[in-house]
């Protein structure tokens, strides 16, 4: 940790050369990963990440730095190194910290750093045992990882005011991989949360999610390939939410809406999904993988309605992008660590509930894609052309879900896509995943009820849909 | 600080040996966006990753600033990582290669050359953009950076091993519209020559491939004969030469199982590991301090033999083939430079041969719609029609779907139009019999 004092002569080193805003973020944190390969512990790894970024602004120019050299040196030779991008007379010069504090919404009750790597190999053995309980012999091969991190941040900004905030959060997957003759399929399951050891041991049911993992994989290898071409599609809740995530999430974010680079840029007020979808970021979930009680620039955490009924509300907005916007941050900015300069992302992002159950949806399908189990996707926020992979799906005949397919991958215009949502589920559940763009891999949840599109594009190698 | 204290307290925690890989990279970048400066940055970074052997285990840890506190650190976490360990797998911490072919690929002129030098290209690429087609509406960044990077590894067998390199890359993104449809252009140059930035040739590759694409829409689902660009080669191609890892054979996760000396891939097609090329991915030594050397991994479509790292190669009884490269927390088995062999024909020629069918310029979302361990994979993709044997019109919106294995079975002809990615790959087009395509 450094120092108020340091923080304050930082700060005016910074500003010497006309910045109009100086931040300095401080980190310490550390992991502990380990993996168990065909039952046994195969790594077991950990290290600690500890240093500063640096970042000044001027008007619309951001410069960034960092450092692992924490001595006064160090941080007066990056000041140094940054604050020669601008060449004007000093604008502010800071005299003291003020402490913000706000609420913590993901408290860990017993810290991880007290939890033995013994205890949470126990844990994933559990879920093994299941695996290798009657072991169908095309499992060739199974991995199951537990990982960590306790991260402690502490903000120090030009606006004479300092917090700090630390979190702690972990992760457990299953990772299954099945083989016969005809080749391989693998299935994924990583529940994760800001909460303690004892979420995985009460809240999660380690053997039945390492049950779903060996079926998935075992009922994949066996699927038909996926046919192509466009026909309605009916996502499934939790980790479907990252088709809106990809597709319309990534558009709504301010680095690429504050400089007119997004399909949505300039379009508050507007229609820009079908009436019944609505959509929230939301960073203040308790306890939720992707909640942040204050952002990474000193910003709290705020419940962000982004579409309602179809209009665009809002969008994920950080200070520095808001400049071109004319308008703050609404607590949106993040980075992965010290190392990135950090910018407006995701939380916790999801459709909300609509008047549909599940089973109507399906029912209401004549002939489709039901999807179920998703890789990810990316996008092109500029065209909002996005891409998504699905790792389980079901053809829908006469409005029941038949035989399953492997090898979707769903395509399209972000904006055309929300337009033909015609059914929105009652079942929202969200699903946990890494986000990764200009500012690092960051944890979010995507989430969504059920939904039906009406017509999407299917890549698949199975032929027609017929 | 020097590394004898950590080694000193690794000796009396009964770590009997112990390694640091120590990694430090200087960076700095700078972007405009509407012809000034938009984000500028500057970096500093270090981190060391530690490895020991604790009664027979290996134990990991890493940590990104260096005093005693953080080498007492390091070592209270790899006794208790290793004590966790349960695989019986022998661990290793080299005593070094009989010889080295030691490349040196650090220009210190780069660092020499103003800044306001390496800027004036950055503007000068700007306003290239800008200036290329009426139909670009946006310049969304242009971006200049700099890195000098160096691994030490150092550890308690006596070995030293220092690379350094440099580089610059100079990138640039535009958006092209025309009706209702908005396409974006990339690409990026890397060199650490700075007499080779041709900002005028930048601009041209990055213009037409935002140009070239509008007015495309989707072509019929159906299969197609295909030409695939050099992009989406390199796209694939670590996917499919990652099968020839030891440690994914020796764990029944591999396509190539069985395979060394068979076909796995069409005549036409021959790929080499070359880590001792002089360019930025050069690499004269592995994670493990293992001499790298160049080799083909695939001759004529016939496999030549399975990646190593040394552990893996102990269990096969072989020697490491310079592979183990850290990844995932631990020492995995990965690939240096690769380069796919180039043919004769141009990509015009390639067109006239297929006749009718797609040209393939660039994937995208292979991280969801690739499928590492089957090969099996639904891209996002755009491209043109190949009709009459000449480039079509533009596609929009259509997927590419196939395996990855077969693909490369299915090569017909490889195009002598070679590029350099920074993925660390050298391929050229390649013309195939057939993929699928969804569209209409």
């Amino acid at each position: 940790m450094i120092s108020k004092k340091l923080a304050i002569d930082v700060l005016n080193e910074s500003l010497a050369t006309g910045a109009d805003y100086a931040e300095i973020f401080f980190e310490d944190s550390t992991y502990y990963a380990t993996s168990l390969e065909n039952g046994k512990v195969e790594t077991s790894s950990s290290g600690s990440a500890c240093g500063v970024g640096l970042r000044l602004l001027k008007e619309n120019q951001c410069v960034y730095g960092y450092t692992n050299d924490l001595s006064k040196k160090g941080l007066f030779d990056l000041a140094n190194s940054l604050n020669k991008s601008f060449h004007s007379e000093r604008l502010i010069t800071v005299k003291k910290l003020d402490m913000i504090r706000s609420k913590n919404r993901n408290p860990v009750a017993n810290s991880y750093d007290g939890i033995r790597r013994e205890e949470k190999i126990a844990l994933l053995k559990e879920g093994i045992a299941e695996i290798e309980k009657g072991k169908d012999p095309r499992i060739v091969r199974h991995l199951a990882h537990f990982i960590n991190n306790h991260r402690f941040v502490a903000i120090f900004n030009s606006k004479e005011k300092w917090f700090k905030r630390e979190s702690e959060f972990g992760r457990l997957v299953f990772n299954v991989i099945a083989a016969d003759q005809n080749g391989f399929e693998t299935a994924f399951e990583g529940p994760g949360c800001q909460q303690d050891i004892s979420y995985f041991k009460t809240k999660i049911d380690v053997v039945k999610l390492a049950r779903k993992t060996v079926d998935t994989a075992l009922k994949m290898l066996t699927a038909k390939e996926c046919p192509s071409g466009k026909m309605p599609v009916v996502i499934g809740n939790g980790w479907g939410g990252v088709l809106f995530h990809e597709a319309c999430g990534h558009a709504l974010e301010a680095s690429s809406v504050a400089k007119g680079l997004s399909c949505f840029s300039n379009k508050i007020g507007e229609m820009i999904a079908s009436p019944i979808v609505s959509a929230v970021d939301d960073s203040t979930i308790p306890q939720a993988w992707g909640s942040i009680d204050i952002d990474d620039e000193g910003n709290l955490g705020e419940k962000r309605i982004l579409i309602k009924n179809g209009k665009l509300m809002d969008y994920m907005v950080d200070d520095f992008n808001g400049r071109r916007m004319g308008r703050s941050g609404n607590g949106a900015c993040r980075r992965q660590n010290y190392r990135y300069c950090p910018t407006s992302r995701m939380s916790n992002t999801y459709i909300a509930n609509g008047k549909s159950t599940p089973e109507e949806i399906i029912a209401a399908t004549k002939l489709g894609l039901y999807t179920v189990g998703f890789n990810g996707g990316s996008v092109d926020p500029s065209t909002g052309e996005f891409n998504f992979g699905c790792s389980e799906a079901y053809i829908i005949r006469d409005g029941k879900i038949c035989e399953p397919v492997k090898g979707a991958t769903l395509i399209g215009h972000g904006d055309e896509i929300l337009k033909k949502i015609d059914m929105v589920g009652n079942d929202l559940d969200l699903g946990q995943g890494m986000c990764g763009a200009s500012s690092g891999s960051i944890r979010t949840n995507v989430g969504q009820p059920t939904i039906r599109i009406s017509e999407v594009t299917v890549g698949g190698r199975g032929g027609e849909l017929k | 600080m020097k590394y004898d204290k950590f080694f000193a307290l690794a000796k009396e925690a009964g770590i009997q040996e112990a390694e640091l890989y120590i990694s430090q990279k200087y960076e700095i970048s700078v972007s405009l966006f509407h012809g000034e400066v938009d984000n500028n940055s500057v970096s500093n970074g270090f981190t060391i990753l530690a490895r020991g052997s604790y009664n027979g285990k290996f134990g990991m840890a890493s940590c990104d600033v260096w005093n005693a506190e953080k080498a007492a650190f390091l070592v209270k976490e790899i006794v208790a990582n290793a004590k966790v360990i349960e695989n019986e797998d022998p661990v290793f911490i080299f005593k070094g290669s009989e010889k080295y072919n030691k490349i040196n690929y650090f220009n210190k002129n780069l660092a020499l050359i103003p800044l306001e030098d390496k800027l004036a290209k950055l503007y000068e690429l700007e306003k290239a953009l800008r200036d290329y087609d009426k139909r670009i509406v946006e310049v969304q960044t242009v971006e200049y950076s700099e890195n000098a990077n160096s691994i030490t590894l150092i550890n308690t067998n006596g070995l030293k091993l220092v690379q350094k390199s440099n580089h610059y890359s100079y990138v640039g993104v535009v958006a092209a519209k025309e009706g209702n449809q908005a396409k974006t252009g990339f690409e990026v140059m890397f060199d650490n020559d700075f007499s080779k930035a041709d900002m005028k040739l930048l601009a041209k590759k990055i213009g037409e491939k935002a140009i070239q694409q509008l007015g495309g829409e989707a072509c019929d689902s159906n299969t197609y004969k295909a030409v695939l660009s050099p992009d989406v080669v390199s796209d694939l191609v670590r996917f499919y030469v990652g099968h020839a890892s030891a440690e994914e054979v020796q764990k029944r996760s591999s396509l190539f199982i069985g395979k060394v000396n068979q076909k796995v891939a069409s005549s036409k097609v021959t790929i080499e590991e070359k880590p001792l090329s002089r360019n930025l991915f050069a690499r004269w030594f592995d994670d493990e301090g293992v001499a790298t050397k160049n080799k083909f991994i695939i001759k004529n479509g016939v496999l030549q033999g399975y990646l190593y790292n040394l552990t893996t190669a102990h269990k096969d009884g072989v020697a490491s083939t310079g592979n183990g490269y850290i990844g995932g927390g631990k020492m995995d088995v990965d690939l240096g430079f690769l380069a796919v062999r180039p043919g004769k024909k141009s990509q015009d020629e390639l067109f006239a041969e297929i006749g009718d069918g797609v040209y393939i310029t660039e994937v995208s979302g292979l991280h969801s719609g690739m499928n590492p361990q089957s090969g099996n994979f639904s891209l996002q993709s755009t491209g043109f029609l190949i009709k009459d044997g000449k480039k079509g019109r533009g596609l929009d919106l259509i997927t590419v779907s196939g395996n990855i294995v077969d693909l490369f079975k299915d090569i017909q002809a490889v195009g002598s139009d070679v590029k350099v990615f920074p993925s660390a790959v050298s391929c050229s087009s390649v013309m195939i019999k057939k993929i699928i395509v969804s569209g209409k």
